[in-house]
């Protein structure tokens, strides 16, 4: 097999603690340009997963950990949590506790300026990041005189100039209203523009289902379902007996089929379904 | 307003960091060189034309009130009970003297306040926090040390906010925090106590984000912001070393023929704060009323 964006072969992890583990021998890998979603109950293990993928567990949150993780062919474990950010940008669920300078060039500026980046380049950069969440003009005002959505995306831009090929965003729009998350999944498109390979934790499938390649579900710290967005979202069943659900126009055409003995194929975006729907009654 | 800073375009304003954090520490020099209350008040006086130019003066002087009244309380406390005094200068109600030693005493003290103030307070308004730390890094100052600093700045607005939160939330449970003083310093626990668990666990979740922006990553950084030291921080230097050789020269051979401080000096500054912190006052109350009569209306 070719080398991957992300390839993780069974870890498994504890916190100190925890009685049992809380990650539970879990593989799976991703391919570059691809993005993944990251679906499963609160308490899953969701969280934990995505920070193991850049070393932030167990390096900084300490817990033991085995298997093997692997990000661009490099061994996490053999490098540190500064080092793979060069590779792996990471976006947390609140805002505001991400941002830690004086004005919105300066919150882009710092983690490129960490890496050592030249004064010339990262006002380009700057530049470059802030088109990308639109948020252009607003260089010089304070990350905290932002609404929620636009720090957010704030966020988003420091970790994008910091030119990561892997770009991880946990609960990213939880905080935030309809337009606030729309804002979030716009740039996440721009991403797959960019050829960035991302993971993206949501709790919502229709989003997950418009925007994500892969689908992982998560529960009790397995693996429960990977697989293409596809695969994962027309097993409902399987995904009812998680508590989850799928997007709500694969539900309906589930239901459909259900009650009036239909045979139609089960699709995940409403543009799909209106097709199979559409075909299905000629 | 993130930080103390002021926004100016002024000399000052563009002064390099590092050559204002040198000004501060040559004023602090200064003003424990000349320990004489008619010296420091020269400074004191020297040092406000800096404040001018660097378009500070409102700013300047609202900070510069509560300065005066620690020297006001200094002035009085000391100048009658220090022991050290012993030539009367001038008498109030009740037997309560004031005495030419203490009062020297007194005077140097809280007049260095005011001197160290004024740096401080010229320091701090025209310097931008991020410069700051920059500069500190060119100096080598370990970056991670500049962060705290610059983050300080940065937190305390943060804090402000979470204040504000679990205050609300706190009047939400019935606490009263609008009664009277003994009853609000009880509140005070119900209102830290949660404060400052929610702002360790914000600066404990900063510290991952600062890890995924390769803070700890080794090897050189680059900021920025740009400071540099021009010719004007030159001449600034110079002028201050001028002014230090000048000072040390008066110290060591002047001092003897050269005496500023008479009693009538003495008894004009202490008068002069009292009337400056009895107009505050008088200001403070007529808010006060002017507020609650608004109120009633
Ligand atoms: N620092 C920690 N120390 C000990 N246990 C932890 C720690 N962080 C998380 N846990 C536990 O690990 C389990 C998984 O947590 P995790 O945060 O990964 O879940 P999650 O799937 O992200 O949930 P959510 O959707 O609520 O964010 C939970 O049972 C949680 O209590
Ligand atoms: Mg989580």
């Amino acid at each position: 097999m070719a080398e991957q964006a992300i390839e993780v072969t069974n870890l498994t992890f504890e916190y100190p603690d925890t009685e049992e583990p809380v990650l539970k021998d879990i593989s799976f890998s991703i391919d570059y340009g691809e993005i993944l979603g990251i679906i499963g109950p609160t308490g899953a293990g969701k969280s934990t997963l995505a920070m193991c993928v850049n070393g932030l567990v167990p390096q900084v949150i300490n817990g033991e950990m085995e298997g093997d993780i692997k990000v661009k062919g490099m061994n996490v474990h053999e490098s540190n949590v500064a080092a793979m950010s060069e590779h792996v940008g990471f976006v947390f669920q609140e805002p505001e506790n991400q941002l830690s300078q004086m004005t919105i060039e300066e919150e882009i500026a710092f983690g490129m300026g960490n890496l050592g980046v030249p004064r010339e380049e990262m006002l380009g950069r700057i530049k470059d990041a802030l088109s990308q969440v639109s948020l252009e003009g607003f260089e010089e005002r304070s990350p905290l005189a932002l609404s929620g959505g636009q720090q957010q995306r704030l966020a988003i831009a420091a970790v994008l100039a910091m030119r990561p090929t892997i770009m991880i965003m946990d609960e990213p729009t939880s905080m935030l209203d309809p337009k606030g998350k729309n804002e979030v999944y716009d740039v996440l498109k721009n991403l797959k523009a960019y050829g960035m390979t991302g993971i993206i934790i949501d709790h919502e499938v229709e989003r997950i289902a418009a925007y994500c390649d892969k689908v992982l579900v998560l529960d009790g710290g397995e693996v429960q379902m990977f697989g293409t967005t596809e695969e994962v979202f027309t097993k409902i069943d399987r995904l009812h007996e998680l508590t989850l659900h799928a997007p709500q126009v694969t539900e309906f055409l589930s239901q459909y089929n259900q009650q009036f003995d239909g045979k139609l194929d089960l699709a995940t975006t409403v543009k799909k379904a209106v097709e199979v729907y559409e075909s299905a009654n000629k | 307003m993130n930080s103390l800073y002021m926004p100016k375009d002024s000399l000052i304003h563009s002064l390099d960091p590092r050559t204002k954090m040198i000004f501060v520490a040559f004023v602090v020099a200064s003003s424990f060189i000349m320990n004489d209350p008619a010296l420091q008040l020269l400074l004191l006086v020297a040092l406000f034309p800096l404040v001018v130019i660097a378009k500070l003066v409102k700013p300047y002087l609202i900070s510069i009130q509560f300065l005066l009244l620690f020297a006001v309380l200094i002035m009085t406390v000391h100048g009658i009970y220090n022991p050290i005094g012993v030539t009367p200068v001038f008498e109030i109600f009740g037997g309560l003297t004031f005495k030419y030693e203490s009062m020297v005493y007194a005077s140097v003290m809280s007049f260095r306040i005011l001197v160290i103030g004024t740096g401080a307070v010229l320091f701090v308004m025209t310097t931008h926090p991020s410069d700051m730390a920059s500069a500190l890094v060119k100096w080598k100052v370990p970056h991670s040390f500049a962060f705290i600093l610059l983050s300080t700045f940065q937190i305390i607005p943060i804090i402000a906010r979470e204040a504000k939160i679990v205050m609300e939330a706190q009047q939400a449970r019935c606490l009263d925090v609008k009664g009277n003083i003994i009853q609000r310093v009880k509140n005070l626990v119900p209102m830290f106590a949660p404060l400052f668990i929610i702002t360790f666990m914000k600066v404990h979740q900063l510290s991952y984000v600062l890890e995924c922006r390769a803070f700890s990553r080794k090897g050189n950084k680059t900021s920025l912001r740009e400071t540099n030291i021009g010719s004007l921080d030159y001449s600034f230097l110079l002028g201050m070393l001028a002014v230090l050789v000048f000072e040390i020269y008066l110290k060591l051979f002047m001092m003897g023929s050269l005496q500023l401080t008479t009693d009538a000096l003495l008894t004009y500054s202490l008068i002069g704060t009292w009337v400056v912190c009895g107009f505050m006052l008088i200001k403070f109350l007529f808010k006060r009323v002017q507020g609650k009569v608004g109120g009633v209306n």
